[in-house]
């Protein structure tokens, strides 16, 4: 489909769920009777939704969808719709008209949907749940399903429509797996507050019922604040360890990058793929225990000073050994300068005993240092690099990780390193940085692996 | 030995306190539990529901914030066992029941990890059935066994407001009794330890007693299904604080790293930093600092070095009061630069970036340099006349900070560090 194609489409969409809404909430609203309750239902909504989390997802504690759950509970079906639709009039600052529209009519389909679920298993309404708990039990969970469907659904459309098929498969796995029994999950809570009111404690069963989830969501920002402060100060380290070699500066962190990329290509679970990404940026913390001088060293380097550097994987383990990182992470650190055929270091590993992360490194790792500038050589073409990467497959590289690197390659582009770098001194003959690949096999520059003379 | 070790260490108190508490909960256990086998038990479903939760809570337990109390959903069971009411629970549990039926169900959850050789803590335990027995006391008091969940508002609402009453003297006593216990084991004035509990009781122990709030109310009103409704949100509630209290160890260990750093690059002798790093905290708690400000102290304490990472060479042996000051001040203006750049830690790179400058010029004349730059500046200067190696007695080394007092060394926290090592504090 042509974007243009897109647009008329998505806006097609919002029009028919903007339509059917008005006409599903309409309806609903007619067939209300006790206002005073709906009025109360709607300002506790109206509160648990203005009680917005400021840091991501909400993981399936959504006030707003819990108040709701005890609404079809305590003032049946057709007061939760009506409800819906009043608490989707509260909405970020920032969104558009047009996404404010979908949200409200996609809340309203949404409690809808809930609502047939509902009235189809005969959920008990008002004081009758008290005495039929177990159908009221029932009731709310596949209440919670039908809701939880309807809202997938309609969002999937949009996605489908706004950003292509790719995203929606994400959606569902990242999305909708992930929340679905965490909604359900705090749903109950939503009953326990619908028994609570009806026992007689009405609004204030409300306020009681959000204490818990209002602390549940803070753990949930505090743990987003963690996260984004533990990468944040990593980077920060990561950098001041860089000043040691200014032909280096930014490498680790477009190796993180890369291999970033290679794992969401590769469709990595969340947990390994933040660890990869970890590993990517670590991979050469170690260099802070190699004197500066032979980091900064113009020229070739001697027996031990190569020992030197041929020990900073190890000395990056000894430094990260006490972050609860997975185990992949260190093992990433430790073997990124082992070369498939056998040849690399610190353990001379071959083929796939060298640890998955740690050959997706090697190949990132390699493809940064070449298409940067060193002292001893300007910085090469992405697409030479590619060629010298595809050649050394199976001598340096995994194959296939190479071939599914460069797709990624092919497909995204990739950004080499920012021009501010030093430029190479001309002087220089020999190759000095421990990460190109002719290191230690003699060749040096003339050698397959450092790419054509 | 380092600042890990010191927690760790701390985790298990041989303090005359724990003592106490451990011997008042046991009476009142056993007292409770007498009385009971005396009297016989009322509502054997309720009492059998509200001890397995509390028993599995106390087996699954987990560190949760700063509390002490890694058992949640064993607190709110049993709170919740407090403040039962009718219609479905006809004969509401007394006191005495309530005090043995946690009691037991403690025990029993314990035992399993006295057995796997898990953490365990009687004193936290015993301190959990000294809170949840003063809540039993004030609802007991305060709540006539007539009322019920009849629905009526004339009913609920006194019931309500007597449950809010006995959770919050629990939480009352538990935070007196936490600042007690702080006071004593980190010499920690007792007003500061009691604000900073009451700060922790505020976030966590009102959602435990929240908990235990709805876990009454909806057993008292639906029976036993209720307690199942409100432990799967509790469960995933756990399951949230789990992840963050991991995602706060691994940053708290990434820091710790990188102050490793500066020993692998050779900078400063092992263990040096995680040293300076306990005599900073420990002179942060003697000054009553608050959480936050005392996690910042901490932290700069750790990464003081970090700056001399971007100077070229090692200094001998990492001593860095070897060298001149405007080199150390140079090195500290680097390492704040570099720990700023983090974003997150601003607070701490400027105690970083003061910790070099002598009181005279520095804090004495303006204010705005925090104390705790103070700190790091005399915890330093005492891990280097104290620390492995260079091993002086903590007397000679106190005559030779003493001697640098008002011009080297800010005086406020020099005899604070006199206590401190008055009071026999060791590396």
């Amino acid at each position: 489909m042509t974007p243009a194609l897109h647009r008329t489409g998505l806006h097609l969409l919002v029009a028919v769920v903007a339509a059917s809404a008005l006409v599903v909430f309409v309806m609903s609203a007619l067939a209300l009777s006790n206002y005073l309750t709906m009025v109360a239902l709607c300002l506790l909504v109206l509160f648990g939704s203005a009680l917005r989390s400021p840091h991501g997802p909400t993981q399936g504690a959504s006030l707003g969808s819990i108040v709701l759950m005890a609404v079809y509970v305590i003032a049946g079906p057709a007061t939760a719709v009506v409800v819906a639709g009043v608490g989707s009039l509260v909405q970020g600052k920032q969104v558009p008209p047009i996404k404010r529209v979908f949200n409200s009519g996609q809340r309203v389909l949404t409690a809808a949907g809930g609502a047939v679920a509902f009235v189809a298993v005969h959920g008990p309404v008002g004081a009758s749940a008290l005495t039929e708990e177990p159908r009221a039990i029932l009731a709310v969970t596949l209440t919670g399903i039908a809701h939880r469907c309807v809202n997938a659904l309609l969002t999937a459309a949009v996605l489908w429509l706004e950003r292509g098929r790719k995203v929606v498969g994400a959606f569902f796995r990242e999305v909708v797996l992930a929340t679905a029994l965490p909604m359900l999950g705090y749903g109950y809570l939503g009953l326990v507050m619908a028994f609570m009111w009806l026992g007689g404690l009405g609004l204030v069963a409300g306020l009681i019922t959000l204490v818990p989830l209002v602390v549940a969501r803070w753990a949930l920002s505090q743990d987003a604040a963690e996260r984004a402060a533990q990468a944040a100060t990593m980077r920060a380290f990561i950098q001041v360890i860089e000043t040691k070699d200014l032909y280096t500066r930014g490498h680790s962190e477009r190796v993180s990058e890369g291999v970033g990329m290679l794992g969401r290509h590769l469709q990595l679970p969340v947990d390994r793929q933040q660890a990869l990404e970890h590993a990517g940026l670590l991979h050469d913390v170690g260099k802070v225990g190699v004197p500066t001088s032979i980091i900064r060293k113009p020229g070739r380097l001697d027996d031990s000073e190569m020992d030197a550097i041929r020990l900073h994987p190890a000395r990056g383990v000894e430094l990260i050994g006490n972050i609860p990182f997975l185990e992949e992470v260190k093992s990433a650190v430790l073997h990124h300068h082992e070369k498939y055929d056998g040849t690399g270091y610190p353990a001379g590993l071959s083929g796939t005993n060298i640890p998955y992360f740690a050959r997706m490194i090697g190949i990132v790792d390699a493809f940064d240092s070449l298409t940067s500038t060193r002292s001893y050589r300007p910085a090469r073409s992405v697409e030479e690099t590619v060629a010298i990467l595809l050649q050394d497959r199976y001598t340096h590289f995994d194959p296939e990780l190479v071939d599914a690197f460069v797709a990624v390659i092919r497909r995204d582009g990739w950004q080499p390193a920012a021009a501010e770098q030093p430029a190479p001194n001309a002087e220089l003959e020999s190759p000095i940085d421990h990460d190109d690949l002719s290191l230690g096999s003699g060749g040096g520059a003339t050698g397959t692996a450092a790419g054509p003379a | 030995m380092s600042v890990t070790g010191e927690a760790e260490r701390l985790e298990f108190p041989r303090s005359g306190s724990g003592v106490v508490i451990v011997l008042a909960g046991v009476v009142l256990g056993v007292a409770g539990l007498a009385m009971t086998t005396h009297r016989g038990v009322t509502g054997w479903p309720f009492a059998l529901t509200f001890g397995v939760l509390i028993a599995v809570g106390e087996m699954v337990q987990f560190r949760v914030d700063r509390t002490r109390n890694r058992a949640p959903i064993a607190t709110s069971a049993a709170l919740g066992y407090c403040l039962l009411r009718g219609p479905e629970v006809t004969v509401p549990p007394e006191v005495a029941q309530i005090v043995a039926v946690v009691a037991v169900a403690t025990a029993i959850g314990l035992l399993p990890r006295i057995v796997a050789g898990l953490w365990w803590d009687a004193v936290v335990s015993c301190r959990r059935l000294l809170s949840v027995g003063a809540a039993a006391v004030v609802f007991a008091a305060i709540a006539p066994t007539d009322m019920s969940w009849n629905g009526s508002v004339a009913h609920a609402l006194p019931l309500g407001g007597a449950m809010l009453l006995a959770v919050l003297s629990a939480a009352g006593l538990d935070a007196v009794v936490g600042a007690g216990q702080m006071t004593e084991r980190y010499s920690k004035p007792f007003p500061a330890a009691l604000r900073d509990e009451l700060g922790v009781t505020a976030r966590i122990g009102m959602a435990m007693a929240i908990s235990g709030i709805l876990l009454a109310a909806g057993t008292s009103i639906a029976g036993l299904w209720a307690p199942p409704l409100v432990i799967v949100p509790l469960l995933l509630t756990q399951f949230a604080f789990r992840r963050y209290s991991s995602a706060q160890r691994t940053y708290r260990s990434t820091v710790r790293s990188m102050a490793r750093s500066t020993e692998i690059a050779g900078f400063s002798s092992p263990g040096q930093n995680a040293r300076t790093a306990a005599l900073a905290v420990a002179i942060g708690n003697d000054l009553g600092l608050r959480p936050a400000r005392m996690e910042a102290l901490e932290y700069a304490a750790l990464l003081s070095g970090v700056g001399q990472l971007a100077l070229a060479d090692p200094s001998p042996g990492g001593a860095s009061l070897l060298r001149t000051r405007e080199e150390r001040q140079r090195a500290a203006e680097i390492g704040a630069a570099v720990i700023e750049r983090s974003g997150v830690l601003d607070h701490v790179a400027e105690i970083v970036r003061h910790s070099n400058d002598p009181y005279r010029h520095g804090r004495a004349n303006n204010s705005a340099i925090p104390v705790e730059s103070g700190i790091v500046n005399v915890a330093l200067a005492y891990e280097q006349l104290v620390g492995e190696g260079s091993g002086q007695s903590p007397a000679k080394a106190m005559e030779s900070i003493g001697l640098g007092i008002g011009a080297e060394y800010d005086p406020v926290v020099v005899e604070s560090l006199r206590r401190i090592v008055g009071r026999g504090f060791r590396f």
